[in-house]
Parts: C-alpha cells; sequence; structure tokens
C-alpha cells in the first residue's frame, strides 16, 4: 500500500520499455502491452480509491512517499494525494485506459504512439501526485514533449501548427509560473529553503514585498498572477484559450480525449493546490476577477461553439464553456462552489470524453468532420436512423454534457451556481444563461447531424462495433451512476475541499 | 394515516423499474416491453388510489417525510435530502396522473401498434411517467426540478420521435429550448431561495414566507429587487415555459410532431400541468412577491389569445394544442385572481377531457391517416363511440353545465370576475377577467367547429372516408376514451349534479373537492399572516382589500369566515359569472352550428371582414418569426459568427499568432545588428550574436531540443536574477 503512488506513476515507465523493447512488426502485442499497462494501472488507482480515508482532507499518510532526490537544493521526491487529486488520478486511469482501447486503429509507428501516451500516463499522474514544487514543475513540462509528438505527428492537415501553438503558449505559462516557483523557493526562508508545496500553504507570503526594477511588490500579488497566468492558459480561461481549438482540432481522438478529459483539469488543479492556497489573500482579493473571466469563459465559449460547423471545433470551445463553471466554482470559495468545481472537474472529464470519442468512432467512418460543410450543404444526416447504437450513446454523453438532472454534469453545475449566488449574484444571473446557450449549441448540432433522412454517405457508415461499444461503456456508466449518486466523488473530495476552505478563510 | 415509506415509494418506483426493465428488455425480449410499462403504470395507479382514498374525506391533512434520504452532504453544513409531500392537492394528482395515464398507455398499445420503434416508445413513456410522479411527490424544489428537466427530455425525446422528418427535429430542439429559457430562470429561483431559507423544501419555504424571510431586496445587474418578488417571478417564468404561456408559448404547437398519445400525456394532461401545478405549490411565494395581477395578466392573454388563433386552424390536433395553451392560460389566470382551488380543479377537469380529446383525436388520425379536417367530415357514422367520447369532452371544454368544465372554469371566471368587480382592486384585474370571459366565448365555438368539420356534415374526401375502418368497441382503443370521458361530468368534482351546487350528487359528497383543497389552511394561513405583516403597515384601501380578500383563504372558499361581506360578493359575483358563462356558451355554440352544419352564415365572411387579422392569426401573431428569424436568426447566430470570427480570425491571428512577427522581427534586428555592427567592430561579440542567432532561428523551426535549453538557460538567469537581485 506505501508504495501504490509509485506503482502507478511508474508502470507506465515500464510499459513504454517493454513496448519499446517489442520486435518490429508487432503492432498487435504492442497495443495489447499498454492495454495492460493502462489496465493494470486503472485497477491500481482504484485500489488507491479502496485504501483512502474520506475523513481524512489533508494528505493521506499512508500513500505519501518521500525521500531526498536533490539534497544541495533541498528538493525532494514526494509524493502524495488528497480528496482534490483522487478523483483526477482515477479520470486518469479510466481515460487512459479507453483511450489505448480507442487507438486501436492507429497503424501509423504504432511503438512510438503508445510509449508517447504511456509517458503522457505517467508525467499527468506525475502532477496529479507531485507535492514538491520542483518535482511538479518537471512532470509539467514533460507533459508537453509527448503532447507536442502526439499532435505534430499523427494529427490532422494543420498539426505542425496546432503542436507548436499548444507548445508555446503552454510553455509560455510555465515559464511565467517558473518564475513564481523560484521565487517562492527563496522566500521559504533563508538557509532553509524548500520546493515543499505543502508547507508553502497558508498564506505565510502575504506580508512579504518583492523589488521589481526598483518598485516594490507586494509578493502574494505579483506571484499569484504569475501562477494564475500558468494555469489559466492550461485550463484555458478566457483570453487564453485560442490554443484549444486548433489543439483539438487537429489532435487524433485520444489525444484530445486526454487533452480535454484530463490536461485541461490540471489547470484547475494548479488553481487548487497552489495558487489559491500559497496565496490565499490574493486569491480571495482577486476573486471577482476570476469570476468574471469565468462567465466570460462560459458565454463566450458556448457563443462560439454555436457559429461552428466543424462538430470537434465546437466541442472544443463547449470545454472552453464548461471550464468556465469550475473557474466559476472556484472563484466562489465556499464548500458548494468548491466541491461543485471539483465535481465538474471530474464530471467533465468524462461527458467531454464521450463526447471526443463519439466524434472520433464518427471519423473513423466519414474521415470528415462538418456538421454542415463550408459550401452549405449537410455533413451528415439522418445518423439517428442508420446508426441506433451510436445514437443511444451518443445522446447519453451530449446530456450529461449539457447538465440534464439525472446525468453527471447538472450535478456539479448545481453546486457551482449554489456556491457563488450569494457572493456574485450577477454574475450567476448571466452565467445560468451559459446552461441556456450550452443546451441550444449540442441540441442543434445533434439536429443537424442526426436527424432527417439518411443521407447516402452515412448509408455506407458501420454503426459501433463491440470493442467501440465497450469502451464507451464504462463512461456511459459513470456519467449515468454519478448523476444519480454523486456521494461517492463528493464523499472523496469533500474534506479535503473543506481543509483547502480553511485556508483560504484564514487568508 | 398510517403510511409507511413502502405505500408511498411505489407510485414512482413502479414506473421507474419498469423503464429500467425496458432498457434490458428492448433488445432480448421487445414483446414484453409494452406489457412491462402498462403493468409498472397499473401498480402505481393501485396505491395511488389507496392514497387518494385515504385523503379523501380529511380536509387539510398531508403526508410528510422530511428525509427519505440524503441525496448527498458536503460535511456538516450543507446536505441535500430528498423527501416526500403528500397533501390533498397532491393525493389528487397523483390519481389524475396515474389513471391518466395508464389509460393513455393501454390506447398505446393500440396506436403504436406496428410502429418500428413501438418499443422505445413505451420505454420514454415510462420514464417520463415515472419523472411525472416523482415531481409531485417531491417535498422540495430541487427534486422537482430534476424531475421537471427529465420530462423535458422525454418530451424533446418524443416530439422528436419520428426522427426521420427534418421538421421533427426543428419541434423538438424548439420545445426543449423554449422550456429551458423557463427552466433556467427557475434555477435562478431556487437559488434565490436556498440561499434564503437554508434549503428548498416546500414547508420550510411557507415556514419562511410566514416569518417574512423575503421582505429582503436582492442586488442584480444593478437593480435592487425585493426578493420575494425575484424569487416568485423567476419560478413563475419556469411555468410560463413548461405550461406555454405567452410569451413562450411557441413551442407547444410544434409539439404535436409526437405521436398523438405522448402529446395526450405530456402535452396536454400532465407535464404541461406541471407548470401550473408548480406555481400553485409555490402560491404564497406569488403571494408575498406581489405577483398575482401579473400572473392574471398572463393567464388572461394566454387564453384569450390561444383561443383566438385555435378558431382557423384546419389540422386536429393544432385546434387541440391551441386549445390546451388557452385553456393553461385559464388556470393560470385562476391562480392570479386567488382562485387557488378553481384553478387546481380546472389542471385535473381539464387533464381529463384533454386527455380524452387527444386520444379521440389520434383514434380518428389513426383511422383515416391524415390530421386535416377539410379532408374529413362525416366520420360519426364509421366512428360512434370515439365521436361519443369527444362530443363529452368536448362539452366539458366548452363549459356547458353538467360538465365538468363548467365547473371549474366558471369558477376561475367568478373569481375573476370578483376580482375585477367587487373586490375594489382598482381596474387591474379587468382586463384579465375580460380576457378570460372572451375566451370563454371563443372555446366552445373552435371546439364544435372541429367537430362539426370532423364527424358532421358530409365527408369532404370519399376517398379518405371509404378506406377508413368503421369502429368496433376495442379494449385498447375507445374503452379508454369512454372511461375518460365519464370522468368528463361534473359532479365527480362538484358533487353536485349541475355543477352549480345545488342539486346533490347521488354517489359524491358535495362539495368534496373544494373541502379538500380549497382550504389548504396548513398552508395558507402561513402566507395570510405573511401577507398581513407585509401589507398592514401600510394601510391603503388597496392593500387592506387584498388582506381580507384575495389572499384571505377563509373568504375565498365562499364559508362562514370573517368577512361575511365578501362571502356575499364572491355568491354575486359568481352568479353573474355562471349566467354569463352559460349564455356565452350557448351563443357561441349556435353560432358554430350555424356556420358549420346549417351553413347559414359564412365563415369566409368573417374572414373577409376581419382579413388583417385573420393574416395574423395564420401567422400565430407573428411569434415564430420575432423568435426565429429576427431574434436568433438575425441576431444570435450573426452575432456567434462574428465572436467565432473575432476569435479565431482576428484575436487568434493578430493578438496570438503576432508575437510571430514580433519574434521574427527580433530576429531580423538581432541579424541586422550581427552584420551590421557587431561583425564590423568586435569579433568577439560575433559569437554572442550568432548564439542568440541560433536560438531564434530554432525558435523558428519548433525544434523541441532548443525550448529545452531554453528552459534551462531561463531557469539559470532566474535563479542567479533572484539569488542576487531580489
Amino acid at each position: 500500500m506505501s508504495q501504490l503512488l509509485n506503482a502507478i506513476l511508474w508502470l507506465p515507465v515500464i510499459g513504454i520499455i517493454a513496448v519499446l523493447f517489442t520486435p518490429k512488426g508487432k503492432d498487435q502485442l504492442v497495443r495489447y502491452i499498454s492495454l495492460a499497462t493502462t489496465g493494470i494501472t486503472f485497477v491500481l488507482t482504484l485500489f488507491l480509491y479502496a485504501g483512502f480515508d474520506q475523513s481524512v482532507g489533508k494528505m493521506q499518510d499512508q500513500f505519501t512517499i518521500l525521500a531526498p532526490w536533490i539534497e544541495q537544493f533541498n528538493i525532494n521526491y514526494h509524493l502524495a494525494i488528497d480528496g482534490i487529486s483522487l478523483p483526477m488520478i482515477l479520470l486518469t486511469g479510466l481515460l487512459f485506459f479507453i483511450c489505448v482501447l480507442s487507438s486501436w486503429t492507429i497503424t501509423k509507428s504504432v511503438k512510438a504512439y503508445f510509449s508517447l501516451m504511456l509517458m503522457l500516463q505517467s508525467s499527468v499522474f506525475g502532477v496529479f501526485m507531485a507535492m514538491d514544487f520542483f518535482l511538479f514543475y518537471v512532470y509539467w513540462e514533460v507533459m508537453l514533449l509527448p503532447m507536442f509528438f502526439l499532435i505534430g505527428i499523427w494529427g490532422g492537415e494543420n498539426r505542425e501548427y496546432a503542436a507548436i501553438k499548444f507548445f508555446l503558449y503552454t510553455f509560455f505559462g510555465s515559464i511565467v509560473m517558473l518564475v513564481g516557483i523560484i521565487a517562492l523557493y527563496y522566500a521559504t526562508g533563508k538557509g532553509s529553503e524548500s520546493f515543499n508545496i505543502l508547507a508553502m500553504h497558508g498564506g505565510q507570503f502575504a506580508d512579504m514585498t518583492v523589488n521589481i526594477f526598483g518598485t516594490e511588490w507586494a509578493f502574494n500579488k505579483i506571484f499569484f498572477w504569475a501562477m494564475f497566468l500558468g494555469f489559466a492558459i492550461k485550463v484555458p480561461v478566457f483570453p487564453f484559450h485560442t490554443w484549444l481549438p486548433h489543439a483539438h482540432v487537429q489532435a487524433p481522438t485520444a489525444v484530445s480525449v486526454i487533452l480535454a478529459g484530463v490536461l485541461l483539469k490540471m489547470g484547475t488543479y494548479g488553481f487548487l493546490r497552489i495558487a489559491f492556497p500559497i496565496f490565499p489573500e490574493a486569491a480571495v482579493e482577486y476573486s471577482t476577477i476570476i469570476a468574471v473571466l469565468g462567465v466570460v469563459s462560459v458565454l463566450y465559449g458556448a457563443f462560439c461553439a454555436m457559429a461552428q460547423k466543424d462538430v470537434k471545433k465546437l466541442v472544443a470551445y463547449s470545454s472552453v464553456s464548461h471550464m468556465g463553471f469550475v473557474m466559476l466554482g472556484l472563484a466562489a470559495m465556499t464548500t458548494q462552489g468548491v466541491n461543485g468545481a471539483v465535481l465538474q472537474m471530474f464530471n467533465h472529464g468524462t461527458s467531454t470524453a464521450m463526447m471526443f470519442l463519439m466524434i472520433g468512432v464518427l471519423y473513423e467512418r466519414s474521415h470528415h468532420r462538418w456538421i454542415v460543410r463550408p459550401d452549405g450543404s449537410k455533413g451528415y444526416g439522418g445518423l439517428a436512423t442508420h446508426m441506433p447504437k451510436y445514437t443511444t450513446i451518443f445522446i447519453i454523453g451530449m446530456f450529461a454534457s449539457l447538465g440534464l438532472p439525472g446525468l453527471s454534469g447538472f450535478i456539479s453545475e448545481a453546486l457551482i451556481f449554489l456556491g457563488i449566488y450569494k457572493k456574485f449574484t450577477s454574475i450567476t444571473v448571466v452565467a445560468v444563461l451559459g446552461l441556456l446557450v450550452g443546451a441550444a449549441y449540442l441540441l442543434w448540432m445533434y439536429k443537424r447531424m442526426f436527424f432527417g433522412e439518411v443521407s447516402d454517405e452515412v448509408k455506407g457508415y458501420s454503426d459501433m462495433n463491440k470493442r467501440e461499444v465497450f469502451y464507451m461503456l464504462p463512461l456511459c456508466a459513470a456519467v449515468i451512476v454519478f448523476g444519480i449518486f454523486p456521494a461517492p466523488i463528493l464523499n472523496i473530495m469533500k474534506a479535503s475541499v473543506g481543509n483547502l476552505l480553511t485556508i483560504l478563510n484564514q487568508g | 394515516m398510517e403510511y409507511t415509506i413502502a405505500n408511498v415509494a411505489p407510485i414512482f418506483l413502479a414506473p421507474f423499474f419498469a423503464f429500467a426493465l425496458n432498457c434490458l428488455l428492448i433488445k432480448k425480449a421487445p414483446k414484453l416491453v409494452d406489457k412491462v410499462s402498462v403493468l409498472g403504470i397499473l401498480v402505481a395507479f393501485v396505491f395511488a388510489i389507496r392514497i387518494a382514498v385515504d385523503f379523501t374525506g380529511v380536509a387539510n391533512t398531508d403526508y410528510y417525510i422530511h428525509k427519505v434520504f440524503t441525496w448527498f452532504d458536503l460535511g456538516e453544513t450543507f446536505k441535500i435530502d430528498m423527501g416526500i409531500y403528500i397533501d390533498n392537492m397532491g393525493a389528487i394528482m397523483l390519481l389524475m396522473v396515474t389513471g391518466v395515464a395508464s389509460l393513455i398507455h393501454i390506447f398505446s398499445t393500440w396506436y403504436m401498434k406496428g410502429d418500428v420503434r413501438y418499443e422505445r416508445f413505451f420505454l420514454y413513456m415510462s420514464l417520463f411517467t415515472s419523472a411525472m410522479l416523482g415531481l409531485v411527490l417531491s417535498d422540495n424544489l430541487l427534486s422537482v426540478f430534476i424531475f421537471w428537466e427529465i420530462m423535458g427530455f422525454c418530451s424533446y425525446s418524443l416530439i422528436g420521435f419520428y426522427f426521420e422528418k427534418e421538421k421533427a427535429g426543428y419541434a423538438s430542439i424548439k420545445a426543449f429550448m423554449t422550456t429551458r429559457v423557463g427552466d433556467v430562470f427557475f434555477l435562478l429561483g431556487i437559488l434565490a431561495i436556498w440561499h434564503t431559507v437554508g434549503s428548498v423544501d416546500f414547508v420550510s419555504i411557507y415556514n419562511a414566507v410566514q416569518a417574512g424571510a423575503f421582505g429582503t431586496t436582492v442586488s442584480f445587474l444593478g437593480m435592487e429587487v425585493g426578493l420575494a418578488a425575484f424569487a416568485g417571478v423567476c419560478i413563475f417564468l419556469g411555468t410560463i415555459g413548461k405550461s406555454a404561456q405567452f410569451p413562450l408559448q411557441v413551442w407547444l404547437p410544434d409539439a404535436m410532431m409526437g405521436p398523438t398519445p405522448c402529446s395526450a400525456l405530456i402535452h396536454a394532461a400532465t407535464m404541461v400541468a406541471a407548470g401550473v401545478y408548480l406555481s400553485l405549490r409555490m402560491y404564497p411565494m406569488m403571494v408575498a412577491g406581489d405577483l398575482l395581477n401579473l400572473i392574471a395578466m398572463i393567464g388572461g392573454i394566454t387564453a384569450f389569445g390561444a383561443a383566438t388563433i385555435a378558431m382557423i386552424q384546419t389540422d386536429l390536433k393544432a385546434v387541440l394544442a391551441y386549445s390546451t395553451i388557452s385553456q393553461l392560460g385559464y388556470m393560470v389566470l385562476g391562480i392570479g385572481v386567488g382562485s387557488y382551488n378553481a384553478a387546481f380543479m380546472h389542471l385535473i377537469t381539464h387533464a381529463v377531457f384533454k386527455a380524452c380529446l387527444f386520444l379521440s383525436a389520434g383514434s380518428v388520425i389513426h383511422t383515416v391517416h391524415t390530421q386535416e379536417m377539410p379532408e374529413m367530415g362525416g366520420l360519426r357514422h364509421k366512428m360512434k363511440w370515439t365521436w361519443i367520447a369527444m362530443w363529452c369532452c368536448t362539452l366539458a371544454i366548452a363549459g356547458v353545465p353538467i360538465f365538468s368544465g363548467f365547473v371549474s372554469k366558471d369558477r376561475i371566471l367568478g373569481d375573476a370576475l370578483y376580482t375585477a368587480l367587487h373586490a375594489g382592486l382598482g381596474y387591474k384585474y379587468a382586463v384579465p377577467a375580460l380576457l378570460g370571459f372572451l375566451g370563454a366565448f371563443l372555446t366552445p365555438f373552435y371546439m364544435c367547429r372541429m367537430m362539426f368539420l370532423t364527424f358532421h356534415g358530409k365527408p369532404r374526401d370519399q376517398h379518405i372516408y371509404d378506406h377508413a375502418h368503421s369502429e368496433h368497441l376495442k379494449l385498447n382503443q375507445n374503452v379508454p376514451l369512454l372511461i375518460l370521458s365519464v370522468f368528463t361530468l361534473g359532479m365527480f368534482f362538484s358533487g353536485s349534479l349541475t355543477g352549480l351546487g345545488k342539486i346533490p350528487a347521488p354517489v359524491v359528497p358535495t362539495e368534496w373537492f373544494k373541502t379538500l383543497v380549497d382550504s389548504p389552511t396548513n398552508n395558507l394561513e402561513r402566507f395570510s399572516t405573511y401577507t398581513k405583516q407585509q401589507f398592514g403597515s401600510v394601510d391603503t384601501r388597496e392593500n387592506r382589500v387584498l388582506e381580507k380578500t384575495v389572499y384571505d383563504s377563509e373568504a375565498m372558499t365562499g364559508y362562514a369566515g370573517p368577512n361575511p361581506d365578501n362571502k356575499d360578493g364572491l355568491h354575486h359575483a359568481h352568479v353573474e359569472g355562471a349566467i354569463a358563462s352559460v349564455v356565452i356558451v350557448a351563443c357561441s355554440i349556435f353560432l358554430a352550428f350555424l356556420m358549420y352544419i346549417r351553413g347559414t352564415i359564412d365563415p369566409g365572411k368573417f374572414v373577409k371582414m376581419f382579413s388583417g387579422w385573420v393574416t395574423a392569426l395564420k401567422n400565430k401573431y407573428y411569434f415564430d418569426e420575432i423568435y426565429i428569424d429576427v431574434i436568433i436568426q438575425k441576431g444570435l447566430l450573426k452575432f456567434n459568427n462574428f465572436l467565432a470570427y473575432v476569435d479565431m480570425g482576428l484575436y487568434d491571428r493578430y493578438a496570438i499568432d503576432g508575437w510571430e512577427k514580433v519574434s521574427r522581427t527580433l530576429y531580423r534586428a538581432s541579424r541586422w545588428f550581427d552584420d551590421n555592427v557587431v561583425d564590423n567592430t568586435v569579433d568577439a561579440f560575433g559569437v554572442l550574436a550568432k548564439t542568440g542567432h541560433a536560438v531564434l532561428r530554432g525558435l523558428q523551426s519548433g525544434l523541441i531540443q532548443i525550448y529545452f535549453i531554453v528552459l534551462i538557460i531561463a531557469l539559470a538567469i532566474m535563479t542567479v536574477w533572484i539569488n542576487f537581485i531580489v
């Protein structure tokens, strides 16, 4: 049990080694190795859930791993989890397993593809587990590398542009964050500098100042914004969102799923783990700005989504919109708001993964993603008649993403609204309109793709095969079960969120 | 009433399990699906009967479990409990929903027979019924909202049931989006209430209203609004959306794209009535927010406006759709004039006769395979049973004495007249009352027109007529209709044969409905107290009257109460109203008779006379044009396209990718510096510049290794910087 985090973190790396040593030409073996690796990893994350103590809000001692790494600089190999990271880890475990299954049809340099996927998985786990800021940053940056190649090599026609854009944009954010990290390192105390994130929590930097170009600045404000920029680009919050549509449209299906399902959550996770608890005063002070950016993301993303003709771009913009809800919940800084935000991170992970996977399934048949072609004709049409299985699963995913009660999206959104209403009434009034536009673009998309006569092109498509149905089932189940019984996820997080709120309220 | 949860829960769970089971059966054993669904709803019906029987005869009681289970909690401070609340209103509602739904399920086994998606239809019906019953059982607004939305989903799916048709797609999305406009505000109302009361269960809300918790204001978007008014308007907007009230009525006529039994169940008897039910449940909030006049106006406008459109429709289901909107308008009008009991009674009577009308229409459509009335005519010879059932319902909706519609609608109109004339509330209630009476004139006319065109006269399309099968008494076709049509008799609701209360009916205790629902003192005492607190201090004549009359439940019942004067006034108004409406109905039916049977009056003349108005009616008062063409097409979509262009075409292209230009410029500058300054001066500097050169070129090429070098260099520089400078 004590080495469980290590096992989860390094198993994918072992998988990479196994994949790399597979003889040339044995692509199927590579797929099975990856499947087994991600499968076992997912099972291990479930063990993590089983051993998790829900009453403890702070880090779970039984899983914590702390070993010196670079002793000269007091850098440690420090892994730990709490109730905020566990849902993300579960999500990561599940989604990578599904993504390997959905990547079964990849034929272009299979070895490289799957080893990069596994590398990505390991680094994502690292981000959610690392409690040493240096380690955190290493994983945060390492994650860019496989993403860059996955988009740049296996992507669509404009892949290089999207890959570089994704890389540079995120990298820019990371560098700004890095400044903050280094500043924090030196601020922890002369002679006892450390990268320990947990030790930085609690607003100890409130009274410090920093001299930049001869001017005194409040330390916590400056570096709150440094962190903010790094994480906000990742979320992405308006106005830092434009890399997302490019990356999503160009990325292969599985990478889109990971990107929307997990990587975006790293941004909001960063707020929860780093920006908020380390600079609580600044977070409280600037919560209005965060809320405004959140509500703008919600509406801006939704309006832009409605105008899209490419279905993947539409879902990409819907991610901007849905992550805006998470930002709103964070800005609320209330029990309901933050719990709702973490739940929304999880729920958006499952529902948006469903959407991207379903679009991927369709893309494999049609090789285009036009809802409406540039010449104005319909891209699909009559899918509901022709592909009943596909339609059923698509409807579940779409309505979960739309926030229909009974499916997962509703509870998190309702909690966020409950949390934010008191503090930002006007913003709430505007933000609920996001629900309206959100329903509009999804249903309109659905109408254009699924209703009507079956077009000749669609007649050639086959309905979902067993493998595709198989990997959609866990997500369908998650979306329905957590829509009806959200308690299993909420129970994990509520003590940790309470802990975070205590820190924030002290500040 | 000794209940355990086991006596109540099956009402919701039986149809829900039928749905869940059917999800599995639909692939494995499709033959069982319809039976499971029917069985599920019949089980619920049996349990509902028991509850209704227990509640009958006991006024002012409720069965209330605050917490059946805790849905989830977020620590000590916040938890969401799910509970059950049944009072007399709920008990009657349960009986109505399960009863009507059972008959509609049975009818569907005939109507939908042979449909390619026969099984799926029952899947949705079961889910819908369970959601509707869950809504009625709910003790709090949140679970009401949840079931409310699930019903919306079922409605969406059933309207788009024939998804091969492009039109069905439009209709379903229109229905979902229009109701969602209301739903979003409903959610906002829930938020406002939650933060005021601390929970959203009805009993707590009533208590809080009584305690004056809603006396404060809420500020949003720079406005200060009374909290009760804000919450009340938000909730009422939910009603407007769901019950298709002006100005969100546009979706219901299009909803007729769905199969007819679903129109009967969802878009006539239950879901649309759930909106009214919500406003009834939240009546204290409406009073506290002083919204009744607004509600009465909305109801009056809807009742009259929809009735006018119904007059010129040629599609059988469209007539019924508009008449549904109109009748829902009467219910809302009833709420607005303080006619709590009558509004609810009209909800029940309307559910029965409108469900029957839709089923009859379904029976006709299924027989003649057309919905256009001009192609029908003379069908009474072929469809005797349907004809009888439909006439009963037509007389009921028209408000002919003896039938149920007279009992309920006349009470609403009487109360409307009372508020307009006798209550001393000024003229602001005159308009709704007037609209209500005008609508009461139109209703019998368009209904009789529909009947005459469909069943009477000579067949206008001989081919269709000849191909229609003659009807026999069939258990799942016309028997459900006949059962429903029995309950269009007023005595089941008023307890008197005439509906006027004078001649007691032999079987039903007199005025049972009134005793059960008209004095829900448990709730109403609370809000009348609140009203007195709120309005008592400002002693204007208007407020005093408000307090005494409209809001005072005792006075409204007409029984001995603290306000004998008002009792007289009320009595007067009801007598006047009853006489007026009987005269109106008689004239109206006679007019229809002259036009469509005798042909003495040519309807075409009227069309010519009011040609402008008729054009407006044909275009449904241009709501679709305004909403779809102007607001959505010209406004929203244009705005979206513009925004998307700004986002990708301008912002991303210039503001974000523009940095590439900056970097190129820097690169050129450094090369220029390199070539012209450095090379010509000190060679040693040239090396440095070339390095920078290479780095920048690397940035252009997108080589990842370079980025990591940059990263490490940056790290080093910053370490040095912070160590020595900070």
